[in-house]
């Protein structure tokens, strides 16, 4: 975890995180390193507030995370259950990102109504003379992206966020990727 | 108000380091700056809606000891505790969807943690200890109870922490002690708190990231000894 994202968490426990910032941290892969900043931090404010007393009650504080699990569903810890959940992320990974792109080509495809490679030449010197032909590809591929199932959406959408994130590290330069990021969500996350 | 919090905040940032030592000895929870409506709650709350385990993890490790405070306040057997602490959280999160968001997270979580105690209490068939219930939650003083029944270890280890942490506290740079006490102390925002030192948000939130990272590095070791034991 890096120091932005440790700052991001430190503004988490300020109520001071917006929610692209907590969607972020919770997409971070190594959730018992936020885990164990978070619970460090947290028993630094507790022995500061007084509350500190009571985690003597509660011994090990992550027992009370496994207990609470144990109880749910039979001990299935959030990090592994997670861990369990990326990995069946991974396993879709490419299958994802290839209909993803068939989407596109298949949505980009319709909207020319597939010419022929003569015609598309006669397009292509068409395109080069048309101020609009750049919002019309883009138009297309948001009809395409209606298209996809929630696993493509999601898919999009970590995808997003991961952008968002590079962007973010850019020094304020991540206005585009919030932006792209916002328009996915209207469409149904 | 507001003006009045300001004015007293910018006196102790502004007095010396020695004077705006934080006082070990006296409770302060009654002020703490958590206990009002955490947006951050209400996000972690939507995000284990959706099924974010990870989220609802968070949840607990902010609010267990608070939550164990309010059982220790029924049962004086830390077992017990632990076991009701651990059976709060399983009800809250089987019934996070009908947490409505009317009151803070905390407020919903302690009226649950309080009907827990009660109601083992009562299929026990004995008689609450204590009378206090969700409304004085916030304003009791655990702290002796606490004291009480904890291990003279426990007693020991917890006094060696809180000397750590007034040390760590007190070898903070001045910027980064003020940014950081007005916030947990005084429970500002970093809007007022950037008011207060004349400086951007983002220092504001960089300093108070920088003195909690090095508050933690100085009590790292002491932190873990405790988890562990």
């Amino acid at each position: 975890m890096d120091d932005r994202l440790r700052e991001t968490l430190s503004a988490m426990m300020d109520d001071e995180a917006d929610e692209l910032a907590v969607r972020r941290l919770l997409s971070f892969s190594d959730q018992d390193e936020v885990r164990g900043q978070w619970q460090r931090w947290q028993q630094i404010h507790d022995l500061m507030h007084g509350t500190g007393a009571a985690a003597d009650l509660v011994s090990p504080a992550a027992d009370v995370s496994a207990g609470v699990w144990q109880r749910l569903d039979g001990g299935v810890p959030a990090s592994e259950h997670n861990a369990a959940k990326a990995a069946g992320r991974q396993r879709w990974h490419w299958p994802a990102v290839a209909m993803i792109a068939m989407a596109l080509v298949v949505g980009f495809g319709a909207g020319s109504g597939w010419q022929s490679a003569g015609e598309l030449e006669l397009v292509t010197a068409q395109t080069t003379a048309e101020p609009n032909a750049t919002a019309t590809a883009a138009s297309v591929s948001e009809v395409s992206l209606q298209g996809l199932d929630d696993r493509q959406r999601q898919q999009i959408h970590r995808y997003l966020l991961e952008h968002a994130q590079h962007n973010s590290v850019g020094a304020g330069r991540g206005s585009v990727g919030y932006a792209r990021l916002v328009s996915v969500d209207t469409g149904g996350y | 108000m507001m003006h009045s919090i300001l004015k007293r905040a910018v006196t102790q940032a502004t007095e010396p380091a020695s004077a705006g030592k934080p006082s070990m000895t006296s409770s302060i929870d009654q002020t703490a700056p958590d206990q009002g409506d955490s947006q951050t709650d209400l996000q972690l709350v939507r995000k284990v809606r959706n099924g974010d385990r990870a989220a609802f993890d968070l949840l607990v490790l902010k609010y267990q000891s608070r939550v164990a405070s309010i059982i220790s306040r029924y049962v004086f057997d830390s077992h017990e505790v632990m076991d009701l602490t651990q059976e709060t959280f399983v009800k809250a999160f089987r019934a996070i969807d009908r947490f409505r968001g009317d009151s803070a997270f905390y407020t919903w979580l302690y009226r649950i943690a309080v009907n827990t105690a009660k109601n083992y209490l009562e299929a026990r068939s004995r008689r609450p200890q204590s009378s206090a219930d969700s409304a004085d939650a916030e304003n009791y003083d655990d702290g002796q109870r606490l004291r009480d029944i904890a291990s003279p270890e426990k007693l020991l280890q917890r006094d060696q922490l809180q000397r750590a942490l007034n040390k760590a506290i007190d070898a903070l740079p001045e910027e980064l002690r003020s940014a950081f006490l007005l916030r947990e102390y005084d429970g500002l925002s970093y809007e007022d708190i950037a008011r207060i030192l004349e400086c951007p948000i983002g220092t504001v939130r960089s300093r108070i990231f920088r003195a909690r990272d090095a508050v933690d590095r100085h009590l790292g070791p002491l932190l873990n000894h405790s988890a562990s034991n």
